[in-house]
């Protein structure tokens, strides 16, 4: 594939995986962190993509294994995310301001209980779901086999009935 | 108000994640730098008159090399000065001893609002660093953030954030932190590391020089960047 026809196909996929992002690290500049070092790494790989491939699919799998690659390293280390970040009920975190009424806090249920679910179970769910891929393209996104996919992805939606339950039974 | 979640097929929260959760649009600045990225300069096919106005391009610059210390010196760039104006900000809290850490809390909004930097999330320390003073600072007339953090052996981190939109950061002085790549650089026996976030400028600054000792700055530059959000649409 030409260089020009790569680059082209590479940047409509921007919104997509800046998306992803969000709900993967849950935080806009980290987010935007690591759109861009999924874009040096797929435009350093270019070569090793296949023409006639799913480019979003592929470009999906960077942006996990990057995210994987460096934010594992950082949930090792409680003290960053534990001792160093005051929680959200602290005056010092300022919530983006919401939509108002119920779909806001429809929105915020269900994004936080979203980003309680293991990362291994969110990213399928969010890629089958939400961005409409094959179980096919999840499962070599997520390198593992179709079945375990399928199963991630149920597993993903009953433990979100059941935290939007939760949340339901304390509102 | 939650989520409609009485129907027991899993659909529904398909249909929940399909209909409810919000998209997220990657912001102006992310497109444009990616874009960028993507977009290298074109490099043409070598033209005729590509070597003589090679050859006369050489013949200037040695004449350039050779007229150099005649010529008036240049001014400081932009990131230097902003380097000088951030160290004697840091030497005079320092000298101050400005520590103040259960008023920080209290006093933080009030500083963003005057800054006019909102801090989304805020690193206030762990056990190696400490979040001791925030204020308000001025740096080349315009206003700041400041935050000052005391480690374990007593020595400061200024954490500073200013909007100076002239400031470039030049990619020979970058270097490779974890997943960042700040530029780091001493100015009058002080380390810096700089970098760009949400259109601000930030600025760590410290007395630690040595090579052990920006070793540890860089440990406490990566708690603090992974750990703040901040914009400047307060």
């Amino acid at each position: 594939m030409a260089d020009d026809e790569f680059r082209q196909q590479a940047l409509r996929h921007i919104d997509a995986l800046y998306n992803l992002a969000v709900y993967l690290t849950r935080n806009g500049s980290e987010a935007e962190d690591l759109v861009q070092e999924t874009y040096a790494r797929a435009l350093r790989f270019s070569h090793r993509f296949e023409p006639g491939t799913y480019m979003r699919a592929w470009m999906f799998q960077i942006l996990r294994n990057t995210f994987l690659t460096f934010y594992r390293l950082r949930e090792r280390e409680p003290a960053l995310s534990e001792a160093g970040v005051p929680d959200g009920e602290d005056p010092m975190f300022h919530h983006a301001p919401a939509e108002d009424g119920e779909t806001a806090g429809a929105h915020m249920d269900l994004e936080r209980a979203l980003g309680r679910i293991p990362e291994e179970f969110r990213t399928p769910l969010l890629l089958a779901e939400v961005e409409g891929l094959s179980l096919e393209e999840v499962a070599r996104i997520m390198d593992c086999p179709v079945g375990t996919v399928k199963s991630r992805i149920f597993r993903a939606k009953e433990r979100l009935r059941a935290l939007l339950t939760d949340y339901g039974g304390k509102n | 108000m939650t989520p409609d979640i009485d129907g027991n097929e899993p659909d529904e929260i398909a249909r929940l994640l399909r209909e409810r959760l919000p998209r997220h649009q990657a912001p102006t600045r992310l497109r444009a730098s990616v874009g960028e990225a993507l977009d290298p300069p074109r490099r043409g096919r070598p033209s005729l008159w590509l070597a003589p106005a090679l050859s006369a391009l050489a013949t200037a610059m040695v004449m350039l090399l050779w007229l150099a210390p005649a010529l008036p010196r240049s001014s400081p760039d932009q990131l230097q000065r902003l380097s000088r104006a951030v160290v004697s900000e840091y030497a005079r809290a320092v000298f101050a001893d400005e520590v103040n850490p259960g008023a920080v809390p209290a006093s933080l909004p009030r500083i963003m609002r005057e800054s006019g930097v909102l801090l989304q999330w805020v690193f206030t320390g762990d056990a190696d660093i400490t979040l001791v003073n925030a204020q308000l600072a001025y740096l080349e007339g315009g206003r700041a953030l400041a935050l000052t953090y005391q480690d374990r052996a007593g020595h400061s981190v200024s954490y500073i954030i200013t909007r100076a939109p002239n400031v470039a950061i030049p990619d020979r002085e970058r270097v490779q932190i974890a997943r960042w790549r700040p530029a780091v650089r001493t100015e009058d026996g002080f380390s810096l590391i700089v970098w760009k976030q949400a259109g601000l400028v930030c600025v760590m600054v410290s007395d630690l020089v040595s090579d052990a000792d920006l070793g540890r700055f860089k440990e406490y530059f990566i708690k603090v960047r992974s750990s703040t959000e901040l914009s400047d649409s307060y």
